[in-house]
Formats: C-alpha cells, sequence, structure tokens
C-alpha cells in the first residue's frame, strides 16, 4: 500500500511536468494545425536558461524564475518568426519537418552555449521528507506538484477569460473568420508558441530538479506525446488532465512491472484510447467519415 | 513551366500502355543500361572502392529500400509512418533469429522477414480505419515504442546482440563490403522497379486517389481501408526485407540499431527527396547520408580548432549548420528535390526555347 502511495505520488508529480509540456503542444496545434516535435529542446532551453541565472549568475529563485520564463516566451516567439513563418500555407508534412529540423537546430545551439555535458545542480525546492503519519512524503514532491498545478490553473483561466486568450481560442477555430473579425492572427501565433515555450519551461525546470540539467531533458517532448493525444490535441484543460492520466500509469506500471515498461505502457493506453475515441476526451470531434 | 510534364520530343504516346512505359526512347535505354554498369562497376573503380566508401553505399542502398516502401504509404498514400525504423527491426530480427537457430540463408529469410514486419504493419495499421493525419502517425509512433519494449523483453538476445552468418550462394561467401555490394545493389534496384511498377498500377492510382480526397475515392468505389491496409503491408514488407539484408550485412543484430531517431531521419529523407516521387526517394537518401557524412568528418576537426567552448560545441556548431541548411531548403522548395530534377529535365527538353 505505501508502495502503492508512493508509486501515486511521483507519478502525479511526473503527471503534472507532462502536462504543462503537453499544453505546449496542443496550443501550437490549436493555431497552427502542426505537432511541434521542437517542444522538448525549447523545454532544454528554457530549463537552461534558468539554470544560467540561478546557478552562474546567481540570482535568487524568484528572478530566476522569472527571467527563464520570459526569455523562453521570447525565444518561442522567435523561433516561431524565424522558422514557421515563411511556411504558413505549406503542407503540414513540411511543417512537421521543419519543427524535427528546428529539436536539432536547437540541441546545437545548447551545445554551443553550454556544453553536451550535465550542468551542475541547481536546487529549486527544499529537499526533506514529512511523515504524514503512515508514509513518508517527499517536501520537494509536494511543492512542485503544488507549483505546476498553480501555473496550469493561471493558464486556464488566461484562456476562458482574458481577451488575448479568447483570440486565441478563436484562431484554433479558423484563420479568416478572426482575420475579418480584426484579430491578427500573425500575432496570435507568434504568442501561442512563446506561450507554449514558457508552459513547457516551468515543466522542464520541474523536471529538471528531479532528474538534474542535462541534454537528457529534452526526452520530456517524445514523453509527453501521449498526454495531448489522450487529453485531445485541441483542449488544454484535456492536456493537463492527459498529462496526470500519464504520469499515473507510467509511474505505476513502471513499479509494478519493470523500469523501462513506463513510456511503452503510456503508448499503448494511447492506441486504446485512440481506438475508442479517437479525438481524445477533450478533442474536438470533425464529422467526417472515412 | 515546373507543374507541366514534358515527354521527350517525338514521343507519342498513342495507347495507355506506351504511355506507362519507364523507358520510352533508345537514348533513355542506353543511359539506363550504361550506369547499371557504372553502378555495377563501383567496387572495381579505384579511388572509390575504400572498404569506408562501400559500405557507405550499401548502407544508402538498404536506406533506399526502407525509403521506398515508406514513400509509398506517405508519399502515394498519404499515411504519415513514424516507426518505419521498428518494423525494420522485425525484418531484422526474424532474419537474424531464423538464421541463429535454424542456420537458414538470407535467401530463405526475405520473405519470412518481409511476411512478418508486413504482419506487425497490419495491426498497427488496423487503426487507419478510424484515424488520419497526426493522429494515425501517433500510433506508429506507438509501434516504434511497443515493438521495441517487446523486443528488449521478450528476446533474451536483443540488447546484447547475436552473430549472423554472411550471405553465400555457390561457394562465394558476401562477407566483405566489396562482394555484399552486388547484393545490396541487386536488390536496391529490384525494389526500386517494383515500387515503380507499383505505384503506375492501379493499386497506385488507388493509393493517389486516397491520398487527394479520402472521400472522393471511397465515393469512387475504393475500399478505403483495404488499400490502407495494403499500403501498411507493401511500407512495411519493403521494411522487413530492407531489415533482412541489413542482418546478413552488418552479420549482428542489436536494439540499438533500430531508434526512434531513424524512424525520423527516414521521413526526412523522403520529404527532403520529394513525397509521391521513387526517384525523390533515391535522392534524398543519398542528400541526407551525404549531409550526415559531412558531420561525421568535419565535426571533430572543428571541435578540435575552437578550445574555449564547452565541451561539444563542435558537433553543436554542425548540427546548427546541417538544421539550419535544411530548414532554408525546406522552406525554399518544400516539394522535396525531386521536384527540382523535373524543373532540370523540363529545361533540358525544352532547351533552347525554354519560354
Amino acid at each position: 500500500m505505501e508502495v502503492f502511495l508512493q508509486l501515486v505520488i511521483s507519478g502525479l508529480v511526473n503527471g503534472s511536468i507532462y502536462g504543462l509540456v503537453a499544453v505546449g503542444f496542443v496550443l501550437i496545434y490549436k493555431c497552427s494545425g502542426v505537432l511541434n516535435f521542437a517542444q522538448g529542446n525549447m523545454v532544454l532551453i528554457g530549463a537552461y536558461i534558468f539554470w544560467t541565472f540561478k546557478g552562474p549568475l546567481g540570482f535568487g529563485l524568484l528572478p530566476s524564475l522569472f527571467f527563464g520564463a520570459a526569455l523562453s516566451f521570447l525565444f518561442g516567439m522567435i523561433v516561431e518568426r524565424l522558422s514557421l513563418r515563411p511556411l504558413v500555407g505549406q503542407s503540414i508534412l513540411s511543417m512537421i519537418t521543419v519543427t524535427i529540423f528546428l529539436s536539432l537546430l536547437l540541441e546545437g545551439v545548447t551545445c554551443i552555449m553550454w556544453g553536451s555535458n550535465p550542468l551542475s545542480k541547481a536546487d529549486i525546492f527544499p529537499k526533506g521528507t514529512i511523515n504524514l503519519g503512515f508514509f513518508n512524503v517527499m517536501i520537494d514532491n509536494i511543492l512542485a506538484f503544488c507549483f505546476a498545478l498553480i501555473v496550469m490553473t493561471v493558464l486556464i483561466l488566461f484562456f476562458q477569460y482574458t481577451r488575448l486568450g479568447l483570440a486565441m481560442r478563436g484562431v484554433a477555430e479558423g484563420h479568416q473568420i478572426m482575420q475579418a473579425l480584426g484579430i491578427r492572427v500573425k500575432k496570435i501565433l507568434t504568442i501561442s508558441w512563446g506561450i507554449a515555450g514558457m508552459a513547457g519551461t516551468i515543466g522542464g525546470i520541474i523536471l529538471a530538479d528531479k532528474i538534474g540539467f542535462g541534454l537528457g531533458l529534452s526526452h520530456i517532448g517524445i514523453a509527453a506525446i501521449p498526454a495531448a493525444f489522450i487529453g485531445g490535441l485541441e483542449s488544454p484543460l484535456g492536456a493537463i488532465l492527459g498529462g496526470l492520466i500519464i504520469g499515473l500509469v507510467e509511474s505505476i506500471v513502471s513499479g509494478y512491472v519493470g523500469n523501462a515498461a513506463g513510456t511503452p505502457a503510456a503508448y499503448v493506453l494511447l492506441v486504446i484510447v485512440m481506438l475508442f475515441r479517437p479525438y481524445g476526451f477533450f478533442g474536438l470531434e470533425r464529422i467526417e467519415r472515412v | 513551366m515546373s507543374n507541366m510534364y514534358y515527354p521527350p520530343s517525338g514521343v507519342q504516346s498513342d495507347s495507355y500502355k506506351k504511355d506507362m512505359r519507364i523507358i520510352k526512347t533508345k537514348k533513355q535505354a542506353v543511359i539506363a543500361i550504361l550506369s547499371l554498369i557504372v553502378l555495377f562497376l563501383v567496387p572495381v573503380i579505384p579511388w572509390i572502392n575504400s572498404t569506408y566508401n562501400l559500405r557507405l553505399i550499401i548502407g544508402s542502398g538498404i536506406t533506399i529500400i526502407i525509403c521506398l516502401g515508406l514513400n509509398i504509404l506517405t508519399g502515394y498514400c498519404g499515411q504519415l509512418n513514424i516507426g518505419q525504423s521498428a518494423f525494420v527491426m522485425v525484418g531484422a530480427f526474424t532474419a537474424g533469429l531464423l538464421n541463429y537457430n535454424f542456420s537458414w540463408p538470407l535467401w530463405a529469410n526475405i520473405i519470412p522477414a518481409g511476411l512478418a514486419a508486413s504482419i506487425a504493419g497490419v495491426i498497427f495499421g488496423a487503426p487507419s480505419v478510424r484515424l488520419k493525419g497526426l493522429y494515425l502517425a501517433l500510433t506508429t509512433l506507438a509501434a516504434q515504442i511497443v515493438l521495441t519494449w517487446i523486443a528488449l523483453y521478450y528476446i533474451s538476445l536483443a540488447s546484447a546482440g547475436f552473430i549472423v552468418d554472411p550471405p553465400a550462394l555457390g561457394g562465394i561467401v558476401f562477407d566483405t563490403p566489396d562482394k555484399f555490394y552486388y547484393i545490396a545493389m541487386v536488390f536496391t534496384c529490384a525494389m526500386c522497379f517494383f515500387a515503380k511498377g507499383i505505384v503506375r498500377s492501379g493499386i497506385g492510382r488507388a493509393f493517389m486517389a486516397i491520398r487527394d480526397n479520402d472521400i472522393a475515392a471511397e465515393a469512387m468505389g475504393i475500399n478505403i481501408f483495404r488499400y490502407k491496409l495494403l499500403a501498411f503491408i507493401i511500407c512495411t514488407f519493403y521494411a522487413g526485407v530492407a531489415g533482412a539484408l541489413f542482418a546478413h550485412y552488418m552479420m549482428w543484430v542489436q536494439l540499438e540499431s533500430f531508434t526512434l531517431i531513424d524512424s525520423i531521419w527516414y521521413v526526412v529523407m523522403i520529404i527532403v527527396g520529394g513525397l509521391g516521387s521513387i526517384e525523390g526517394t533515391i535522392f534524398g537518401v543519398i542528400f541526407i547520408v551525404a549531409l550526415k557524412e559531412i558531420i561525421f568528418v568535419v565535426g571533430p576537426m572543428v571541435e578540435g580548432s575552437i578550445a574555449y567552448l564547452p565541451i561539444g560545441a563542435g558537433s553543436g556548431f554542425l548540427l546548427v549548420t546541417i538544421a539550419g541548411v535544411a530548414i532554408l531548403f525546406l522552406i525554399l522548395e518544400p516539394r522535396g528535390l525531386a521536384h527540382r530534377w523535373k524543373i532540370i529535365k523540363a529545361y533540358y527538353r525544352l532547351w533552347p526555347y525554354g519560354y
């Protein structure tokens, strides 16, 4: 029982990270119909920027978080402007290929700026355990989960209640209508890349607190894809819930079956969900018979 | 000018059969035969025939087979597959295990390897009944991850690797690159012509109809599910055959040779080369293999000359260069190298009146 509860807790923490990264996938897919394979590397660069402020530059935790988030927002916008904007109107396949090359490019940039060796550790959350009567919980896990939850809530409130969020939801419905209504679609696209980078970065920072700052951080991109799809590619809320589901499944399966079985289990779950609900749990169902 | 098709001058296609010929003029026949001769003389040409170069060419040949299958599925039938290297793995392990346990030769393994990969392809292609586009691509990504895991857990030799015999014919053992080169080239050419045949036939036209508009295709009486599955079967059969060749060529099968990154590179190759084009597949493979080779050769040199940057900066610069070139290429030439090839051909045929 105690093992199971521990697995549930670590699953929820991982799941919240997956959720944050998956929100990035969803945002970009909603606005431009592209699955961004470079999301994992954007997460990596964001986390490294945070590390630079926290470690070598010696800023405090909150300022570095702020700078990490702000710079990754800017970075996402620049990436969109330089690589994806010229391709608006091209086939989806070439846009996806561009994101694949983008992930190589970003990895190269990371290697130039920070080198390919893992960076030194930078503690974010205080370590330690709390005894909850019948079992022990690690403080950093609880704090990480709460932090991720706060960020997620802010994101959902942003989409639901601000004008910009409304415009972003509108752009997802159709570019021409939004242009006719006087919304600058290109600006919205750029901003959505920025927010995607920022949300992913916060997930990456939480993850880096657990596994350290290294190039391996970018694998979160592949691991978070099922979360985005199970939730439905059109719904940020779905992505967050999908992330939590995937995190739980992964953690429990890898705890009871074997360490390497986690990600395959997530993908098996993905295929099963796809067979019965092809558009995920919260996705937009397009009525079209094949 | 770029979208139009210019047949060689003086060729009248007065019947459908004539219009579908691959080789239409005597000049083309001569060029084809000459280039085949040159292709098969490569191992005896000095300067080129180093073991390193031959290994590179054999590797490209096997990759061309893999990408041909992928291009039939993705380029002609419009179904994205980002798990191709898992199907190559199924073929390689089938051939390898048949050889390891029952010492079957390559010639007997080709078909079982292709069929085993096809069965895996049918299982993971079946969701295409209900899924389209990105969602279907995700089930092939799942194939990559799940099949790798199955191999890791249920084939005890998979992660450590095991020895496979080199192919033999009569008294000749094809165990060095200059000998295996002939096997690789025979298979690559045969598979190219096979692919060209498929896409010229009614099956190929059905694939293209599904790619262009699946609802319209169904309205015209094409059984979409059957043809989509057929495309998956053909694609994964190619992968399986290539896997069997790979196993017998490397004389060693190991799980680490078949990763998600490889699958993504295959997709990149066919997009750079040109979707829905057999020649394009070949161009794309050669282009990407050459780019990667530049990285391997220039990378260490660059790394040695810049000492003040962090470790790994050299490979970083090259990654930035290759990816930057490729992104520029995709922005400027989104229809692939095959399109450029068409323009060059049209220019040649219309010269000197190219307007």
